[in-house]
């Protein structure tokens, strides 16, 4: 056990994509899958990992919810789920398979990735180390995902790498030529340290507010400019602010989610932002987003991964962030089969006031 | 009454605005939860808004299906799953969008005083 650390911001991250019987045609539009897992099935998924629904929305896409420990979201083909703290999420695996199998649905794609953990020894089983998390996806896999790789990305920071694991079948590249739009997504995800002390102060419950979680939360939105992140009137907000501190969001737009968590003790301050985007989204509107996100933390070093299976996002992650005064320290890419590329780069703040 | 402190489910447009008409007439707050059937964040939602409704029994709680009664989810512009509108005499007063919890429970008993306040005065 270790002494005296402090809550763990940094999360894992695992994305589980199934597919129909049919394996080149996925489900039909109209057709639920995954969103017809009942809310019990989840909680006990849930409660593996050890953690708790908080609030929760559904819209024609997808369900979206806000958990104790970060955030989950369920498409028909897809699932993606979000933790931090000490949570064991790899654990989530084995029963989400079988209850996805109840549906008909088999498991064809996996993608698991996280960036260095502030306090890797207070880390439980198997999260003690990337070999140990590594040797448990492997066990626990369905081995009709054939094609795995880990890997290890580094950057000129020891406590910034990025580690990530995919695993997919024979089929994974076929389906994806079959439906085109799957090569025009990109997942972005950023972690962000050391957050400027006056901005981390506003992510703290204040005594005797008389707000709930629910609340306070819409109001720590609207204070630190969350809200105007996505210009959007139409997307909706699923915010909550932890008691004594702490902040989770999870943003529905569409067919698109964003996801935000703040921890904002001095010492370990962190906060992450993910979101998802389209190679075909207007350069200027992507560009000016990554721009607020870091006007609303000002952190002084942060990490952005982006997974695409085309080349072209992350040359705009750059110029939108080193007019802020981040500059590129390093810029690191690989290949993944059926998940494409992934640029992961860090960049810290050239002056500091 | 036995329609009192209970989540009342509306399955016909002709129920819907029965419904309504009653709450507006009776001067009530009426909450409505706009629901579907396949929705698990909903779900979460189901024994709290029961919960309040045996607490509340002056307050009217009616629950929609948007599949059921496509027209009326879309005439109140119904979009995310749960949506909580809370209204009075023909005015909109809150719109809750999520499994909103405490947001809810708050929003309720803060309308709901006013109408008890109200109701005392009349009798």
């Amino acid at each position: 056990m270790a002494v005296s650390a402090g809550f763990e911001g940094f999360e894992k991250r695992l994305e589980l994509h199934f597919f129909g019987d049919d394996p080149l045609n996925n489900l039909i539009d109209n057709e639920m899958g995954l969103r017809l897992l009942d809310f019990e099935s989840l909680q006990e998924v849930l409660d593996a990992v050890q953690c708790t629904v908080v609030s929760a929305v559904g819209n024609q896409y997808f369900d979206a919810y806000v958990l104790s420990e970060s955030s989950l979201f369920v498409y028909p083909t897809k699932i993606i789920i979000k933790t931090c703290g000490t949570t064991q999420l790899l654990k989530s695996i084995r029963p989400l398979v079988d209850y996805a199998h109840d549906l008909n649905l088999t498991l064809c794609a996996c993608r698991y990735t996280r960036g260095s953990f502030i306090f890797p020894k207070s880390q439980p089983f198997p999260h003690t180390s990337f070999k140990e998390e590594v040797f448990y996806l492997e066990e626990n896999l369905p081995i009709n995902l054939c094609y795995r790789k880990a890997s290890v990305m580094p950057s000129k920071l020891a406590s910034h790498s990025w580690h990530v694991f995919t695993a997919s079948d024979a089929q994974a590249t076929t389906r994806q030529l079959v439906s085109g739009d799957v090569n025009a997504t990109f997942t972005l995800e950023i972690c962000m340290t050391e957050l400027d002390r006056v901005i981390a102060r506003k992510f703290f419950r204040r005594p005797d507010d008389g707000k709930n979680g629910d609340t306070a939360g819409k109001e720590m939105t609207e204070l630190t400019g969350i809200g105007g992140i996505n210009p959007n009137p139409n997307s909706i907000i699923c915010d909550f602010a932890f008691d004594p501190c702490g902040y989770s969001m999870n943003g529905v737009d569409g067919d698109r989610y964003s996801t935000i968590h703040v921890t904002p003790e001095d010492g370990f301050s962190y906060a992450s932002f993910e979101c998802v985007g389209s190679v075909y989204d207007d350069h200027d509107e992507v560009a000016q987003m990554l721009k607020r996100v870091v006007q609303v933390f000002k952190p002084a070093t942060m990490s952005v991964s982006t997974t695409c299976t085309s080349h072209e996002v992350w040359t705009r992650v750059v110029h939108a962030i080193e007019p802020l005064g981040l500059k590129c320290r390093s810029c690191v890419m690989d290949e993944f089969p059926a998940a494409g590329s992934v640029v992961f780069q860090t960049f810290t703040a050239t002056r500091r006031k | 009454m036995a329609e009192e402190g209970q989540v009342i489910s509306c399955h016909t447009v002709e129920s819907w605005n029965e419904q309504l008409q009653k709450g507006i007439a009776a001067k009530k707050l009426i909450v409505v939860d706009f629901t579907a059937s396949w929705c698990p964040p909903c779900k979460l939602m189901s024994p709290i808004l029961s919960e309040l409704a045996k607490k509340l029994p002056a307050v009217i709680f009616l629950k929609v299906d948007v599949d059921e009664l496509k027209s009326v989810a879309e005439e109140w512009a119904v979009e995310a799953m749960p949506t909580f509108v809370l209204t009075k005499e023909g005015k909109v007063l809150e719109r809750i969008v999520g499994a909103k919890k405490d947001e809810l429970q708050l929003a309720v008993e803060k309308h709901a005083t006013t109408v008890e306040n109200a109701t005392t005065a009349n009798a």
